[in-house]
């Protein structure tokens, strides 16, 4: 996998920089929810805009062998670098509101009917910066990023973490069809499929070890809310995406505040 | 109200028979007439599509649901609009722009007559259709308890629910009005050489890329612009919705809203959240797909 592209700001639209122009004139925007909002401000942190970034990205050609399981590297660096792009992107428009971080950062992908092989890859979120006036930007000197939701960040402050960034790995897999000897071998019999097993516990690790080296070149002490998605998007049924996406954190010397939690047993069905 | 001016209706309504159907220009004037008549007595009823909760927390905070507003504008699009061609469409863009405002107008005129000093959880729904855009805005005005007098700050809408007003509210904040912004434009060509070249390589499509962020930063930005002739401090819960049009797939729309604040002279205050723990089982559910391990 190749190293995330080095982007520059002027790598930003036009309009981009108007509206951040606009928003450095003390307006806020958010995607956040009131409880999301208040939650925010309460760990002492205040949105300062809603950021994004996209990248319409054409993805190559990569032949399958029918018979044979393998990561199809073409498309899984697609995917990536797509995705990556998309990222940095969001991450300069939160670098130029003079954010700490990005919370509640979400990845989407987008198919135009006009765009065959082409897929919009974008990354949205809410720009937070600290109100003490105390960086937290991440190890790497650029704003954190989390797709953690505000309540998942009152939650992590409390108990003395703070995010790093977002993570992720990613490992596009051709799952080998299987011969007809094979399948008449298996036939009315109880038996693992070890070809199939054996092709999609690879892949899935293969995507969770790129999401883990991307949490040790942040330093981080681990990785939060991780979700293992598989998709087909527009391949067909053998071959698979798993994406793999958490919150990288570190642990910071500030004291656990989070009390000890009620517990309240509801009357109500 | 809402039956009258939603043309949709009107015209179903007229479609088999147009003599028996309600003529759309007697029942304008009745509602002008309706609009223009004295504000009701505190003996009227009140409606609401608050649900008891949300009326609760509402009474709470000292403020009472007063009626449901409505408020509606439709903007016909003239032929040929979305032809294909380049850029924006700013005619769109600007139809889109010009049925929000006046429907807010409209809302505002509703919920002052119903003695609201706001209307909150405003349902905000739009139509872009090839021929027209439809702006639709339904919501509940609300005023402090007994109040009679309208407040000294201007009528504001909010698609914020009724329990979000009254977080908001014991927070030191309070809503201003909606904002909203939309930019609609032509998807990029690619030339029959451009796509050769391109075609078995990983490669970003830069120009559809820079077309569609545009267009996406153009819609918030005109968003912003709208919060900050509000005077706001910021906007929250913002949507924003983006696709095709059904009927012209080369044309792209970007919208996006969402209810701007402010935060009042006393400061922001702190909730002060608590932990808590539900003892409650989950409720049990069954789902077939676990069954497959997906």
């Amino acid at each position: 996998m190749s190293d995330p592209p080095q982007e520059t700001p002027e790598d930003l639209p036009e309009g981009a920089s108007r509206r951040l122009e606009e928003l450095e004139q003390g307006l806020f925007t958010s995607d956040l929810s009131v409880n999301e909002f208040l939650l925010i401000k309460e760990v002492g942190f205040h949105p300062v805009g809603f950021v994004m970034g996209s990248s319409i990205y054409h993805t190559g050609i990569q032949t399958r062998k029918w018979g044979q399981s393998q990561e199809l590297t073409k498309l899984t660096e697609a995917m990536y670098n797509a995705r990556e792009l998309a990222m940095t992107r969001m991450e300069e428009e939160a670098a130029e509101l003079g954010a700490d971080g990005v919370v509640g950062v979400r990845l989407d992908v987008n198919y135009y009917e006009w765009g065959k092989d082409a897929a919009e890859f974008i990354a949205v979120g809410t720009a937070v910066k600290a109100e003490s006036g105390a960086s937290h930007r991440n190890a790497l000197g650029k704003p954190f990023t989390s797709d953690l939701s505000g309540q998942d960040f009152w939650t992590l402050m409390q108990t003395g973490h703070i995010p790093q960034g977002l993570v992720m790995g990613t490992c596009v897999y051709h799952i080998a069809h299987r011969g007809l000897g094979q399948t008449l071998g298996s036939t009315g019999q109880n038996v693992e499929l070890p070809n199939f097993t054996q092709a999609l516990y690879e892949a899935r690790e293969l995507a969770m070890t790129r999401m883990q080296d991307e949490a040790n070149r942040l330093g981080a002490s681990g990785i939060v809310g991780v979700r293992l998605e598989e998709k087909s998007h527009q391949w067909g049924s053998h071959t698979i995406e798993f994406l793999s996406l958490g919150t990288a954190v570190v642990k910071t010397g500030d004291p656990v505040t989070l009390p000890k939690p009620t517990t309240i047993i509801s009357l109500d069905n | 109200m809402s039956g009258t001016v939603d043309p949709a209706g009107a015209r179903a309504a007229a479609g088999p028979d147009p003599g028996a159907g309600p003529d759309p220009a007697v029942e304008m004037r009745a509602a002008a007439a309706a609009l223009a008549r004295p504000a009701p007595t505190d003996t009227a009823r009140t409606t609401s599509d608050l649900s008891i909760d949300e009326e609760l927390v509402l009474h709470s905070i000292g403020w009472e649901p007063v009626q449901l507003v409505t408020g509606v504008s439709i903007h016909s699009v003239p032929m040929g609009v979305w032809n294909w061609g380049q850029g924006e469409i700013a005619y769109a863009s600007a139809a889109h722009a010009h049925s929000f405002a006046l429907a807010t107008e409209r809302l505002h005129q509703q919920c002052t007559h119903a003695g609201g000093h706001g209307v909150v959880g405003v349902h905000v729904e739009w139509e872009i259709l090839r021929h027209q855009v439809a702006v639709s805005l339904v919501g509940t005005a609300v005023r402090p308890v007994g109040a009679t007098s309208l407040g000294a700050d201007p009528v504001f809408a909010s698609d914020l629910s009724g329990r979000d007003f009254a977080l908001l509210h014991a927070a030191g904040w309070a809503p201003l009005g909606l904002a909203a912004g939309s930019s609609f434009v032509y998807a990029p060509r690619r030339s029959m050489t451009a796509a050769m070249q391109q075609s078995g390589q990983n490669v970003e499509l830069t120009n559809f890329t820079e077309a569609m962020y545009a267009a996406r930063e153009t819609a918030m930005e005109r968003m912003q612009r709208a919060a900050m002739t509000l005077h706001g401090t910021g906007v929250v819960e913002v949507k924003v919705t983006e696709g095709p049009m059904t009927f012209a797939h080369h044309a792209v729309g970007f919208t996006a809203y969402g209810t701007v604040v402010r935060l009042r002279d006393g400061g922001h205050r702190d909730l002060g959240a608590t932990a808590v723990l539900p003892l409650d089982d989950p409720a049990p559910a069954f789902d077939a797909a676990s069954l497959r391990g997906a």
